[in-house]
């Protein structure tokens, strides 16, 4: 992985640390980077130079470009181990979470669009139905990587991750695992409205 | 004794051997469920990922809904949903505005405090009451667990109080004590199994897994127990797979928490429908049988 180096943006610094501060809850300036999260992260072994200290650093020091598309916001797992070692009760899984949707409102691709793709399919299903239809949500996800993949002209890519998921299909299947009722919610409309409302709203 | 019931999407579903367990063996300990009418999904870790006020708005039906019901406590088995549920309640009891706003769009208003329990302190309960004791029929002595909570029973994004160690649960253990069984000490019982990451990052949560389960069998488990389903399928469904990348041998059986509280009770393991699981749990519980009958 390369390392990315980390650039001193002063002019950005409040705007980028204000606003992640006010979504994500944390204060960030708390941080003294004694690196307790860091031994701690999850993936640690997956994210390079980036650890949760250095994503704080990276904001403090107002790097919008670092912090919106780095391996920690698109590989943390939201375990919140790092919070609970946290010295100063940080939660950097809060900060991922946020960066995250950051990154979506200023039109930054992932690098790994599987995840993005997972969790909106897993809310869209959710949110259409008021339950979660796995069969559904399942194929809806299938259906946005394959697209993206196929857009890349990734073919093989497609027919790997088709062969695991039938794989799995087949298997869950035998064991009735595999559920083809329909689920949902009557007052599903009263949470979309809300959400139609609060969104109009901000 | 009676509590409302969430059991979400997962139970109704891929997991509805979950739901089942959870009922026959609640109805054996004296227990009535009584599941929330027209429940909705939680929004899981992804509402949590995706959109902030989804990721209250949806409990917050569930526990209006609740609150509603006559109930004083409500019980959520999958560990995601009790999660999701303690955290919307921590923001709606912090923020006014949020839950006066929510509110007004809900039929059934949040307009008392529910309290909500995993299935491990209402077991914890059982055992207190003397319940539980009552009804041990058998007891798999060779059984070596090793008690598995995930991130979700006792981590969250906020300082929610929770009924048990944050570093060092033991609810469990102390269930599997309670039943005469002995529980391992071990490292990983609160590491991350990747979650939604089986799926879209395997080689993350694959070498996740194979952390999880080398230590355990390293200890001498013979088994894993959890009360998660997302855990217990991504172990269970995924761990042939993890363990052919990472050179393990062997295999653990990932049991819920149902599933060894119902077989010590007598219940068979047809009716506990044991047998969906893609790592083989019958076998082990049959031996143990088999062995006790002999001695
Ligand atoms: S553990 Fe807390 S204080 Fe220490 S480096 Fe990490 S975020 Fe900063
Ligand atoms: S919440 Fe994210 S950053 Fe924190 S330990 Fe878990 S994976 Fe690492």
């Amino acid at each position: 992985m390369t390392v990315s180096a980390i650039e001193v943006a002063p002019d950005s610094v409040s705007s980028l640390l204000s606003e992640v501060m006010e979504r994500s809850g944390q204060n960030l300036l708390a941080c003294y980077q004694c690196r307790r999260c860091a031994g701690a992260c999850s993936v640690g072994d997956e994210t390079g130079f980036f650890t949760p200290d250095r994503l704080i650093r990276t904001i403090l020091i107002g790097d919008r470009t670092a912090a919106l598309n780095n391996e920690l916001v698109w590989k943390c797992v939201s375990c919140y181990t790092c919070g609970i070692r946290c010295p100063n009760g940080i939660q950097t899984g809060r900060i991922t979470e946020t960066l995250k949707k950051m990154a979506k409102e200023a039109h930054i691709d992932s690098p790994y669009p599987k995840m993005v793709h997972f969790h909106d399919s897993f809310v869209q299903s959710g949110l259409r139905w008021g339950r979660v239809n796995e069969t559904e949500f399942m194929a809806s996800y299938e259906l946005k990587n394959s697209l993206s993949l196929l857009k890349q002209m990734d073919f093989r890519s497609v027919a790997d991750e088709i062969s695991r998921q039938i794989k799995l299909a087949l298997s869950m299947l035998k064991l009735r695992r595999m559920h083809f009722g329909f689920l949902s919610a009557k007052g599903r409309n009263e949470i979309k409205r809300l959400h139609k409302q609060f969104k109009n709203k901000h | 004794m009676e509590l409302a019931y969430y059991p979400g999407c997962s139970l109704k579903q891929s997991s509805s051997l979950y739901d089942r367990q959870m009922r026959l063996v609640m109805e054996r300990l004296g227990v009535t469920l009584k599941e929330l009418d027209d429940w909705n999904c939680c929004g899981a870790t992804s509402a949590g990922k995706t959109d902030d006020f989804l990721s209250i708005a949806m409990p917050a039906r569930n526990l209006g809904i609740a609150a509603g019901s006559g109930q004083s406590e409500l019980v959520i088995p999958c560990s995601a949903c009790y999660s999701r549920t303690l955290v919307a309640k921590h923001y709606l009891e912090a923020d006014r505005e949020i839950k006066e706003t929510i509110n007004l769009g809900l039929s059934k208003k949040i307009v008392s405090d529910v309290k909500v329990l995993s299935i491990l302190e209402v077991l914890l309960g059982l055992i207190e009451s003397g319940e539980l004791a009552r009804q041990l029929v058998f007891k798999p002595k060779g059984l070596r667990p090793a008690c598995y909570y995930g991130c979700m029973l006792t981590r969250f994004p906020f300082p929610v109080p929770v009924p048990d160690d944050v570093e060092n649960p033991r609810g469990m253990e102390r269930i599997l004590e309670a039943m005469d069984l002995h529980p391992l000490e071990w490292n990983c019982k609160t590491s991350c199994c990747g979650a939604s990451s089986a799926v879209t990052d395997p080689e993350v949560s694959y070498g996740l897994m194979a952390k999880i389960i080398r230590d355990a069998l390293a200890r001498g488990a013979n088994c894993l127990v959890t009360t998660c389903p997302m855990c217990q399928m991504n172990l269970d469904a995924y761990q042939d797979e993890v363990c052919a990348k990472h050179g393990i041998s062997e295999r653990l059986p990932t049991y819920f928490i149902t599933e060894i509280v119902g077989v010590a009770m007598g219940m068979g393991i047809k009716p506990l429908e044991i047998d969906r699981h893609f790592v083989d749990g019958t076998k082990l519980l049959e031996e143990l049988e088999r062995y006790e009958s002999e001695q």
